[in-house]
Parts: C-alpha cells; sequence; structure tokens
C-alpha cells in the first residue's frame, strides 16, 4: 500500500473518472457513441434475454456425413476391384461400418489392396468370408470436421448474407457439433428464420419421365416397380394446382431419375424477381460450366417437361421450349419474403447434413424492455438502501463505505463493458448480489477496527491494524467465491454465464473498493492530524 | 457511541446448542429427502426438455388458464400446464407441454405443417418448433389475439447435457472449496467448510421441495451463488478461529470456537442483513422471471447464516478433538500476525 497519499488519490481518481465515463456511456445510444469522440466505442451488449431476439442451438448431423463418406469409400472400391474384374457378394454400409462379403475367398487380398489403398480405413475385421472396416479415427475427425464448417460457413452466408443478412446476427461453433445462432430483435418472423436455418437448399433440375395426379396412381401404373435408378417426388405444396396441357389432368406427382442432370452446386447467383404478374419468382443463374451442362441438357429435352426440385420437392416442372444455358426462374405460390429467402438459400449454397434445433429460447422485445426496467429498478433500490444502511450504521466510515460501493459498481460496469460482456437477466441478478456481499468486505474491516478501538488502540494504530488483519480475512473470503464463479462459467450456460461474468469481476472490484479506495478515503480523512476519536 | 447491532461483549453459548442443531439440520434435510421421495421433484424445462410458450392477450380477450388448457387438452397437446403470469389484470399465461399426443388434431396439424416446410426432413427440433405454430394457431382462432413474448424449447439432448453440467459445476466447486481451505487453513478445517456447504444446500433444496418450486437453470445458479455465500461466511468464522487458537494455546478449543463465533457475529448479521437487503429488493422488485433465483437465494443466506456458526465449527470442534495436533494447530499462511510483534 506504499506510496504517497497524494499520488495514489490521483491515480484512483484518475480511473474512477475514466470508469465512471466508461459507464456513463452505456446510456448513451450507440450510433451518437461511435460518432463523437468524448463517449467509448465500446459498450455493454444486452444478452437476448434483455433486448429480445431468436437463441438457437443447433445439432448438425454428422453422422450423416460419416455415414455418406462410407459410402463414397465403398463406391471406389467397387470400381477398383472393377477394373481388376473381381466382383463383391456384397458391399453396405451398416452402423458407421462398410461390410464387404467376398464371393471367393481368391478375391480376399485384392479386396483388402483396395480397401487399403483407400488410405481412411482401418485394419479388416475378418469373419470367413465377410470383412468389416471401419474409418481411421484420424479420418472420421476430419471428415466431421470439414462438415462442420461447411455448415457453418453455410449458416453464416445464410443468416449473415452480406445483402439480406440479418443485422447483428451471430452464427458459432459450440463444441463439437453444434452451432449458436442467436438473431437479436424482432427483425425475422421466428417461422421465417427457421426455414433459412433448416432448409437444406439442395437444388436440383431432372427431366420428368411421367407424372400423375397422386403417387399412387403414378405407382400403379408401373406394377414391375419404378426401378432402382427412379425415384417419385411429390408438388411442394399440395395447394399449387398444376394442369397438365396435354391431359388437363391435375399434377401433384413426378417419376424422376434418382440422380441429378444438374445440381445447385453451379449456381452463380439467385435472385428475387417478379414475373409479368408481378408474382414473385427467384431467378438463379449458373457459373460457365454450368451453363454448358444446361444448356447441353435441355437442347437435348425440347418439349419434355424439366422438374426443378428443392430439397426433394418439386418446385415447377416447365416444358422445355429451347437450348437454356445460364438463366432460369423457379416460380411457385410464395410470398415476396418466402422468394427472396429462397434465393438467399440458393445463394449460400446446400448444406452437407440436415441441422436439427436443439435448444431455443425466443423472448419479445416488450419482456425484454420489462425485465431491463425491473432489474434497473431492482438494482436501485437495493443500492439505496444498502447506502443508507452503511451510511446509519458507521457513519462517517459508513459514508466511506457508500463511496467504495459505488466505485465498485463504476469500476464492475465500465470493466463489463470494456470487455464488451454481454449483459443479462442473471447478469443484473449477479450486479445486485455483488452489491449487497461487496459491503462485507467493508464490515469486516469496519468491525476489526472497532475491536482494535475498543482494546484502547489509538485511533491511527486502529486503523492500520484492523486493515492489516482484515486484509487476508477479505481475500480468503473473496477468493474462494471467485473459484465458484471461475466454475459456474465454465460450466454454465447461456444466460448464466452472464451471471458467472458479473460475479466474478464483482469479486474483484470489490476487493479493490474495499482495501485500496475505503483504505485511501481513511488516509485523506486522518491527514497530518491527530485525531482521539473515529466515526464508525 | 457507536450504533451497535450485537451489544458488545455478548457471549453465547453456540457450541453448546450443536446438539439441538444437528437435529434440527437432520429434521430439515430428511423432510426434504421425503417430500422430494414421495411428491417427487419439479424439474423444469432446462433439466427436463419440453417446450414453454408465454402469450400477452390482448385486451378485452376474454381468457383464463382453464379456457387455455380445455383448447390445449382438446387439441391433444401432453401434459399441458397454464399458469397466469404476472399481475392479475394482465392477461399474461405460461403454457407448457411436452408434446404431441399421436393422431390428435395438433399432431395431424403438426404432420401437415412439416409436410409443407420440408417434407421428408422431419426432426426433433423442428417437430417442437411446428408444435408452437400448432398450438398459437389454435388458441388464436378459439380463444382471440395475442402477441408471442417468449418461447422456449429445451430438447430431450440438450436437457441432460444442462443436468449433468449443472452437477459437474456443484461437484468441481466442492473439490476446489475442499483443496483451498485445506491449504490456506489445515486439512481439519476443509471438511467443516464442505460439510455446511453441501448441508445449506441440501437444505434449500429441500426448502423449495417443500415450496413445489421448479428446479431449473436460474436456481441452479441460486444455489451456485449461495454456495459462495455460505463459504464466504464459514471462511471468516475460520480464520478468526484460526488466529484465536494462536492466541490461546492452553485454552479449552469449545471456548475458543465460541469466543470466535461471538467476535466475528456483528460482522455475520450484518452482512447477512446487507445481502438480505439486496436479495430481498430483487425478489419484490426484479420482475417475474428472476423471482425463483431471489426466492432461492433468501433461504440459502438464511441458511448459510445459520449453518457457519452452527454446523461448521462443531464439526472443526468434532475434527480437532479427534485428530488435532498434541502442540497446537499448523501454522500456516500470512493471516497469522504474530510475527509483527
Amino acid at each position: 500500500m506504499g506510496g504517497p497519499v497524494r499520488f495514489r488519490a490521483i491515480s484512483v481518481g484518475l480511473l474512477l473518472v475514466l470508469f465512471s465515463v466508461i459507464t456513463a456511456g452505456n446510456f448513451i445510444p450507440k450510433d451518437e457513441r461511435i460518432a463523437s469522440n468524448f463517449w467509448p466505442d465500446e459498450g455493454l451488449r444486452l444478452g437476448l434475454d434483455l433486448r429480445g431476439g431468436i437463441h438457437w442451438v443447433v445439432g448438425v448431423e454428422l453422422e450423416k456425413a460419416v455415414v455418406r463418406e462410407l459410402e463414397f469409400v465403398k463406391q471406389s472400391i467397387i470400381e477398383r476391384l472393377e477394373n481388376d474384374d473381381v466382383t463383391l457378394e456384397r458391399a453396405v454400409v451398416e452402423e458407421g461400418e462398410l461390410r464387404l462379403t467376398l464371393a471367393a475367398d481368391a478375391d480376399r487380398p485384392a479386396a483388402k489392396e483396395a480397401a487399403d489403398n483407400t488410405g481412411v480405413l482401418g485394419s479388416a475385421d475378418e469373419d470367413g468370408l465377410n470383412l468389416t472396416y471401419e474409418l481411421t479415427e484420424d479420418w472420421v475427425v476430419d471428415v466431421r470436421e470439414r462438415t462442420m464448417s461447411q455448415v457453418l460457413e453455410v449458416l453464416r452466408r445464410r443468416i449473415d448474407d452480406p445483402q439480406r443478412g440479418i443485422p447483428d446476427s451471430v452464427v458459432t461453433r459450440q463444441g463439437d457439433d453444434r452451432v449458436l445462432v442467436q438473431i437479436p430483435g424482432e427483425q425475422i418472423d421466428r417461422d421465417r428464420a427457421r426455414t433459412l436455418l433448416k432448409s437444406t437448399g439442395f437444388l436440383e433440375f431432372k427431366i420428368v419421365i411421367d407424372m400423375d395426379g397422386t403417387a399412387e396412381a403414378l405407382l400403379a401404373r408401373y406394377p414391375g416397380g419404378i426401378g432402382d435408378d427412379r425415384i417419385i417426388l411429390k408438388e411442394y405444396d399440395p395447394e399449387v394446382k398444376v394442369i397438365d396441357p396435354e391431359t388437363t389432368q391435375e399434377i401433384q406427382a413426378y417419376l424422376l431419375p434418382k440422380v441429378a442432370d444438374i445440381t445447385g452446386d453451379y449456381l452463380d447467383d439467385a435472385r428475387l424477381q417478379f414475373d409479368q404478374q408481378q408474382r414473385p419468382i427467384v431467378e438463379f443463374r449458373f457459373n460457365p460450366a454450368g451453363g454448358e451442362i444446361f444448356g447441353d441438357l435441355t437442347s437435348k429435352s425440347i418439349g419434355k417437361p424439366m422438374a426443378i426440385i428443392l430439397d426433394e420437392k418439386v418446385y415447377s416442372a416447365p416444358v422445355i421450349r429451347g437450348k437454356i444455358s445460364t438463366r432460369g426462374q423457379i416460380e411457385g405460390n410464395y410470398t415476396s419474403d418466402e422468394a427472396a429467402d429462397l434465393a438467399v438459400i440458393l445463394r449460400a449454397g446446400s448444406l452437407s447434413v440436415p441441422v436439427v434445433i436443439e435448444e431455443e429460447r425466443t423472448v419479445g422485445p416488450g419482456l425484454g424492455q420489462d425485465s431491463i426496467e425491473s432489474g434497473a429498478r431492482a438494482c436501485m433500490i437495493g443500492l439505496i438502501v444498502i447506502l443508507a444502511f452503511a451510511a446509519g450504521y458507521y457513519r462517517l466510515s459508513g459514508a466511506f463505505a457508500s463511496f467504495a460501493l459505488l466505485a465498485n459498481l463504476v469500476l464492475l460496469v465500465g470493466l463489463m463493458s470494456l470487455f464488451e460482456a454481454t449483459l443479462t437477466l442473471p447478469g443484473i441478478a449477479g450486479l445486485v448480489l455483488t452489491v449487497g456481499m461487496a459491503v462485507d468486505a467493508n464490515v469486516i474491516i469496519f468491525e476489526r477496527i472497532r475491536e482494535e478501538l475498543r482494546s484502547g488502540k489509538a485511533v491511527r494504530a486502529a486503523i492500520a491494524t484492523g486493515f492489516q488483519k482484515a486484509t487476508w480475512t477479505v481475500l480468503d473470503a473473496n477468493l474462494t467465491t471467485l473459484f465458484t464463479a471461475v466454475i459456474l462459467f465454465r460450466f454454465g450456460t447461456g444466460p448464466i454465464k452472464g451471471f458467472a461474468v458479473t460475479l466474478s469481476i464483482g469479486i474483484v472490484t470489490s476487493v479493490f473498493a474495499a482495501l485500496v479506495v475505503t483504505r485511501l478515503l481513511y488516509e485523506l480523512y486522518l491527514g497530518k492530524r491527530t485525531h482521539s476519536s473515529l466515526s464508525i | 457511541m457507536p450504533t451497535e447491532i450485537v451489544p458488545v461483549g455478548t457471549n453465547i453459548n453456540f457450541l453448546g446448542q450443536r446438539k439441538i442443531a444437528l437435529a434440527i439440520s437432520i429434521a430439515l434435510i430428511a423432510l426434504g429427502g421425503i417430500m422430494a421421495a414421495v411428491n417427487g421433484v419439479e424439474v423444469g424445462l432446462d433439466f427436463a426438455g419440453g417446450t414453454e410458450v408465454q402469450l400477452l392477450f390482448s385486451d378485452g380477450v376474454a381468457v383464463d388458464e382453464s379456457k387455455i388448457r380445455d383448447v390445449l387438452k382438446e387439441q391433444g397437446f401432453e401434459a399441458p400446464q397454464v399458469v397466469r403470469f404476472g399481475e392479475a389484470d394482465i392477461a399474461e399465461f405460461n403454457i407448457k407441454f411436452k408434446g404431441v399426443t399421436d393422431g390428435s388434431p395438433a399432431a395431424l396439424a403438426v404432420a401437415a405443417a412439416q409436410e409443407g416446410v420440408d417434407g421428408e426432413q422431419v426432426a426433433v427440433g423442428l417437430e417442437a418448433n411446428t408444435q408452437v405454430m400448432v398450438l398459437e394457431r389454435a388458441v388464436g382462432s378459439s380463444i382471440g389475439d395475442f402477441t408471442e413474448q417468449r418461447v422456449e424449447y429445451v430438447g430431450p439432448k440438450v436437457g441432460a447435457e444442462l443436468r449433468e453440467d449443472g452437477i459437474r459445476a456443484l461437484l468441481y466447486s466442492a473439490i476446489v472449496i475442499l483443496m483451498y481451505v485445506a491449504f490456506r487453513f489445515s486439512s481439519r478445517f476443509a471438511p467443516g467448510a464442505v460439510v455446511a456447504v453441501v448441508h445449506d444446500l441440501a437444505i434449500t433444496a429441500g426448502i423449495l421441495v417443500l415450496l413445489g418450486e421448479e428446479f431449473d437453470l436460474r436456481i441452479l445458479a441460486a444455489m451456485l451463488a449461495i454456495l459462495g455465500y455460505s463459504l464466504n461466511d464459514t471462511i471468516i468464522i475460520y480464520d478468526r478461529i484460526r488466529e484465536n487458537m494462536e492466541l490461546h494455546t492452553k485454552a479449552d478449543l469449545e471456548e475458543t470456537l465460541n469466543l470466535s463465533v461471538n467476535q466475528t457475529l456483528s460482522r455475520t448479521v450484518l452482512t447477512s442483513l446487507t445481502t438480505l437487503l439486496a436479495v430481498g429488493s430483487l425478489y419484490l422488485f426484479g420482475g417475474e422471471v428472476i423471482q425463483p433465483f431471489a426466492k432461492t437465494m433468501l433461504i440459502g443466506v438464511f441458511v448459510g447464516t445459520y449453518s457457519s456458526i452452527f454446523i461448521a465449527s462443531p464439526l472443526l470442534l468434532f475434527l480437532e478433538e479427534r485428530y488435532g495436533d498434541k502442540d497446537g494447530p499448523k501454522r500456516k499462511g500470512p493471516g497469522i500476525n504474530k510475527a509483527v510483534v
């Protein structure tokens, strides 16, 4: 605690003035703050529970990516073996394993070599003619990581899209297989946001083989089955009436090849447009490579309907009138908002695996405002009552403690603003709790000083011994509490973290306020004079 | 003359009451345990999973709990709970449900809505979300206009994880405290501190069970705050005990402990008071959402203060008498001021 009193007083004074400005800055609107040179740009952020908005924890189904990787590996093994004129009895991906059954034992070396050559499979588990493989651990990690960054990337482009993104929204990774999405305010309807998030966004173009009113009617035409390489898909919206110009029949189901002729991977751009009837449509453009494929496809299929499929639903199936190479449009029975969102989804690219909303917390802005008001009120009332109590009980020393408490609050809010911490409702609770518990350090010190005075010590000596004896008590008590606050931060989720942050910083600032600020006030008060009594 | 909340020279024989205190504590914990076993513990959305929607109805809409409940039951929402939220003159309700019954109108509506959204790709998260949409449509058409204030959905996976993390946080905190107290004081001080903390959490949880309070993340946060608070209290008394043990090596241990508790009594009472003032204003003015937290803290502050006097110190007495060094306590830490002389 060394150093001349005046020097310390000036440094603490400057520190408090600085932090008062930082704290006060939070009450100035953000744009004004940034425009002015006086107010700091940083400030507290309001949590979604206070400003309203959507909070989602989104699970990414990474297992699907691993299965797909295995399918891919399986395909490459089969192709390799075909070159060696070896055919497998059976090759399937089940329960995260690749299971191969040899037709004859003679094929074993060739099959094992083909599997080894992929470089991503572990050693075989052999049981007679059955060979079972799993992806190596390293490769599984690799696949999962790649998928996670792809999903993050796509979701960022959708929600944080530079042109149509949602301002202030946050898309961050959480843990191994989750993405945290936060959309503040009431900028977007929840259902729309959900579509933006969840649509796989997988666009395909296929030439229609056959179509009918219902899937059942379509199936009935193929008594021998539709074949492995074909698939029946339905119209995306049952309300839409598509009429076949030739038969004037309503069409709801399409028979299509399983593999697409061209996919959305070749898209360059997608935009909201309006057709002649002013109905919203989505216009898209292929990149040059895509244009070549698309031109080829359309020129070969003039007169046939081509299905435009998004996430396994047929959006429209216009009859091709001539060769189209780069531009096209997707019509649908949608509003302009929906068409605009669809354009964003197409532009952002497709999600390689589905995502699932695992946790949702949506707060309306009205409720958030209420929470801020009642939180601030509780904080103010608590503060005033405690200040009054301290001053009433400890008189002048109590006034010192009150000043230290205010200094503590200014430091706490100021530090949180500097870190741009997020203030949540539990955070406000932490603030109020800190105010209540911060007096404790002063109480410990004051009670010690009183004891020393009672034992007959002079004022100056009593204060010095009081602080000396109380210091470690205060530190011990607060350090243990700090540990629990840090653990709470580590294991707390979402809003609870806000509580832990306030509590942790609050412990540090209240120790500082009691041991440094209160002490300084005493020293300034004592000065060089002798005091026969102390107001405590 | 300074104001004294606890008169100077107060010497209450706290340690002498330890058997009664022990009986009270055991009775309270047992009562909480029995209630929990008989009535079960209300586990909130955060840990159990489920969906919660808070709706604020427009002025003039005739609505009450049973009306909403009837609509929900009719539609086939599982385990619906409807509670009025906030003041009585505002038509704001908290609606909770677990899911939809198979084949019910709600389930069909959910299936139909999903068909439109993304067909085959129905997943758990989306399902809950569509359920909210169906619920809002049903309530809107059969009762009246409202604004959606809040939606919370916690999936089963997240619920389980939150539960695990909560338990882990409590456990790790206990271990760290044990280590810190053992390091700063002595190993015989540590168990008392931990037992006191566990005791406080058990009693607070028991009282919450008696009150039928729902356990969620807010309660967990309050529990950890209590843990910190109670520990704070215990450490301060321990600190004084250690100091007095150095000063009065020849004195009877029970007397030393009593002296220490009495010496710190005014501090204990004052700090409890200021904390209660803060938490009390939070309870009264902090709003509905924060109330469970404030309520838990209020209980915890009382229990925490009680335990540091009646549980932590007697346990220390017991451990010192049984395992203590013959030649006085272990000397450790800069808290000891002997060298100053």
